[in-house]
């Protein structure tokens, strides 16, 4: 099939094809010729970013990946105030690090359209928590659009710029991981001759002090013109294209389904085979419009809300309702669950209940039959991949504390270092927090270095952080950690990409989509900061960054180790693209003991327990050839034995 | 025809979306509304993943609902049991019966059960039918592992009253592999029909 890169720019108007809901929003800002674009990576938002970062150059866009979410909100949010159609996206939990400049510059508006993609995530898939976006949108009384499926995230993308245009206000587009992630057929628009041309679109800044500088005189007079703003948008909603009533003009039971909870309730009817209900599609969860409430409530004697996570319709729902008087039952987190993603079963199950009827499978007798399954089934979360550089670091950080130091950790792949063998993951909490914690930690544990009063018996800690977090949040922490003289070794895990994400680039791996960017090595970040203890190791070289981890340990104060290699998923990916190939590790069934220090210590995936020679073995089409397993073997077993490009 | 519903599962690497990717695809240009359902970041390294492809004109969220799917399409055999609850009564599995053994029972902290007990289950318990076969021992035939998925597609189109055609299945995994693998893709997918066909008795 045709590249994606090429398919969300084809001139092709008409054209149907299949995308990823992500891919969708893409085409969508370019059909609605954005400018300027910027985000931080973070699933289920990252495909938006990454075709971003490969059509940019050729639609004239301006695309960043940004350091961080807040840097990158400045960056879109600057530019739609110098009159650009402008962009940021960010997963649910990324708003939070947004949070600041969001909800301070809400005020003051902005003069080219500034949409905010935010992925949330129910059910976490790849996620810390299940924060309901909507309730932000409705704390910052920011108008949020939902969309239904990839053709709607593609149309609701272009009307969101121009609503923010027609009222100078910020709006959300709101995604969940089922639209964010779900590919469906989208029928491609008319691209605007700008993008067709790849013009770069440039703005113009107005200077206004009393509009762009928040100082409390004019902060105050922001307030009330942004609950003005939010009362006219939800009368323009009314006529949103996204909303509207469908189904039994005369049915006397009626459901509100707001986003992708739509596809879901006409799933379950379908499936129920029942057709005398009134449907409210809602395309905006925040500010429910209350004229299309007033039509839909007409002639219904009950109600339900079908919405996933917090009752934000609902409770917008029963509100109106009381004011205007209405007395019908208004049913929502009562028949609907409040945590997790929503499903067809879920939709199904609760609109049987609302409507006394049964569900069309007896989910409790399957749920049964599956209950006798699960006891069969060995677990299978994820790991670290074969020859990832961090099961090294995490093999040598636990052999040099003796397993006995405690390992603030962060987010990224290594947050996996959690599981058995390696157990070195001991609190993760939001990006860049490894730092702060393990400082904290050291202040409770062991007391200031600069106070008099120290603990004697001294607590080792540990932090590990990624290069792309690192850069994120953990300067602040690592600067806070130096100057109030903790006593913490930092181990910066560099594999030199945002490696959990889909390799995206960051300061550490110098590369930018339009060509080279200006490297920063966190080494001379450390050094520069005034860190005790600065060295930068191989990680590939067991033996030697063991030692260095030692070293470290002895020094009292910062020290920072930063041990880099490339992300191993990201080297083989380059490698079998370029017909490379690489050696693959076996085991030498003379010299193999069966100890097991390599499955229970070590723990790659690519080795396996032989139960009839009581051996490990080696799966060759897993080995991406590290040597690794070489290097922890006592007995020597592992020996390279071919060339492979598994 | 209303909807149709595959579910595809193994391990996080084995091509899992790439294979819904090339169903879809295939359904899209046969003239049915798609949709496709996947989970990225994390999850995916070297975890246990399920990916939904629906088709059909009249299709709406992307997940499979459970006791939904007509068929399962499943790159290891743990993993196809794993997610047995979305398979319909009487339906259909396609699985590798190559394992991959998570670390955990290496570990020797859980058990892996045998090819059998699996079966079994499919077979009495959820009453579908089992076309299970080494995928990645014909792939090697083929020319490399990596075609295991193109194999185990080719065996997919076999099963009775599959919606897609064959053929048109080949041309979306010619145009989707890059062209010095076409030729070896193709092989794996033959492989994949006849290996199917033997078991069908077709």
């Amino acid at each position: 099939m045709a590249k994606v890169s090429d398919i969300v720019l084809w001139d092709k108007p008409g054209e149907r094809v299949l995308l990823l809901g992500n891919q969708a929003i893409a085409r969508g800002a370019l059909e609605a010729n954005i400018a300027v674009y910027a985000a931080y990576p973070g699933t289920p938002s990252s495909e938006l970013t990454d075709t971003m970062a490969v059509v940019s150059k050729k639609a004239g866009v301006y695309m960043e990946y940004s350091t961080n979410e807040k840097v990158a909100f400045e960056t879109a949010l600057a530019a739609a105030w110098s009159g650009l159609r402008a962009m940021t996206a960010m997963k649910h939990v990324g708003l939070n690090v947004a949070a600041d400049t969001f909800l301070s510059a809400v005020g003051m508006g902005v003069e080219g359209g500034f949409v905010i993609m935010v992925a949330d995530d129910p059910s976490m898939w790849s996620s810390q928590n299940e924060q309901d976006t909507r309730i932000y949108a409705k704390f910052a009384n920011v108008p949020v659009l939902e969309p239904s499926d990839p053709q709607e995230a593609k149309e609701m993308t272009k009307y969101a710029f121009e609503l923010s245009e027609k009222f100078k206000h910020f709006v959300i587009l709101r995604t969940t991981t089922r639209t964010s992630h779900a590919r469906g057929d989208v029928v491609l628009g008319e691209l605007p001759e700008e993008i067709k041309q790849g013009k770069r679109k440039f703005g113009k800044f107005k200077k206004d002090p009393n509009r762009f500088v928040d100082v409390p005189a004019n902060a105050r007079k922001f307030h009330p013109v942004i609950l003005e703003k939010i009362e006219k948008i939800r009368e323009e909603l009314n006529n949103c294209p996204f909303n509207w009533i469908e189904g039994d003009e005369n049915a006397k039971v009626g459901i509100i389904a707001p986003g992708l909870s739509y596809a879901y309730v006409k799933e379950a009817l379908a499936w129920l085979g029942v057709d005398d209900v009134k449907i409210l599609k809602l395309g905006t969860p925040f500010p429910v419009p209350y004229g299309l409430l007033e039509k839909f409530f007409q002639g219904l004697e009950m109600v339900l809300i079908v919405e996933e996570l917090e009752p934000v319709v609902e409770e917008q729902v029963k509100t109106w309702a009381y004011d205007r008087g209405f007395t019908i039952p208004i049913h929502g987190k009562d028949l609907v669950p409040r945590v997790y993603e929503m499903t067809t079963r879920r939709a199904v199950t609760a609109i049987a209940k609302f409507l006394g009827l049964e569900t069309p499978i007896n989910f409790e007798e399957l749920d049964a039959k599956y209950e006798k399954v699960k006891p069969l089934l060995p677990p299978r979360p994820p790991s670290l991949c074969p020859a990832c550089p961090h099961r090294n670091s995490f093999y040598a950080i636990k052999k040099a504390t003796r397993a006995r130091a405690i390992y603030p950790s962060d987010i990224g792949c290594y947050t996996l270092g959690l599981l058995p063998p390696l157990q070195t993951v001991d609190t993760t909490v939001a990006m860049g927090a490894s730092i702060g914690i393990a400082h904290g930690l050291s202040i409770a544990q062991n007391g200031s270095l600069s106070e008099e009063q120290r603990n004697p018996e001294k607590q080792v800690i540990v932090a590990t952080i990624g290069d792309s977090t690192f850069y994120h949040t953990g300067l602040p922490a690592l600067a806070n950690a130096i100057y109030n003289r903790s006593n913490v070794l930092i181990v910066v895990l560099d594999n030199l990409v945002t490696a959990m994400t889909g390799d995206q680039p960051n300061p550490s791996t110098g590369q930018t989509p339009h060509g080279m960017g200006k490297r920063i090595p966190i080494e001379d970040v450390a050094k520069a900061m005034g860190a005790d203890f600065v060295a930068v190791v191989d990680p590939y070289d067991i033996k030697t960054t063991y030692e260095t981890i030692k070293k470290a340990l002895e020094v009292e104060g910062v020290s920072v180790v930063v041990s880099r290699q490339v992300c191993a998923l990201y080297k083989v990916g380059q490698m079998r693209r370029r017909g490379m190939k690489w050696p693959i590790y076996q085991v030498n069934e003379e010299k193999c003991t069966g100890c097991r220090v390599c499955i229970n210590a070590y723990g790659c995936p690519a080795i396996y327990w032989d139960e009839e020679k009581r051996q490990a073995r080696v799966e060759p089409t897993m080995c991406w050839g590290c040597g690794g397993c070489a290097q922890v073997c006592p007995f020597g077993a592992f020996e390279p034995v071919k060339e492979g490009s598994q | 025809m209303r909807e149709y519903n595959i579910v595809i599962t193994g391990v996080g690497g084995q091509g899992v979306l790439t294979a819904a990717n090339v169903l879809g695809w295939a359904a899209l240009r046969a003239g049915y509304k798609v949709r496709i359902g996947e989970v990225h970041g994390m999850s995916q390294r070297f975890g246990s993943v399920i990916s939904y492809v629906r088709f059909g004109e009249d299709v709406y969220g992307s997940m499979v609902p459970e006791g939904k799917a007509d068929v399962m399409l499943s790159f290891e055999p743990v993993e196809a049991l794993r997610y047995i609850n979305y398979l319909k009564e009487g339906g259909v599995v396609v699985v590798n019966t190559k394992p991959i053994v998570p670390v955990q029972v290496s570990m020797g902290m859980a058990k892996y059960p045998s090819l059998e007990e699996i079966r079994k289950v499919f077979e009495e318990d959820f009453k579908a039918k089992w076309i299970g076969f080494n995928a990645e021992e014909l792939a090697e035939q083929a020319g490399h592992v990596v075609t295991t998925n193109t194999v185990l597609i080719g065996a997919l189109t076999q099963i009775p009253e599959f919606p897609l055609d064959a053929e048109h299945v080949r041309e979306v995994i010619k145009l989707s592999v890059p062209p010095k693998a076409v030729e070896m893709n193709m092989k794996a997918f033959d492989l994949g029909i006849k290996a199917a066909k033997e078991i069908l008795g077709l």
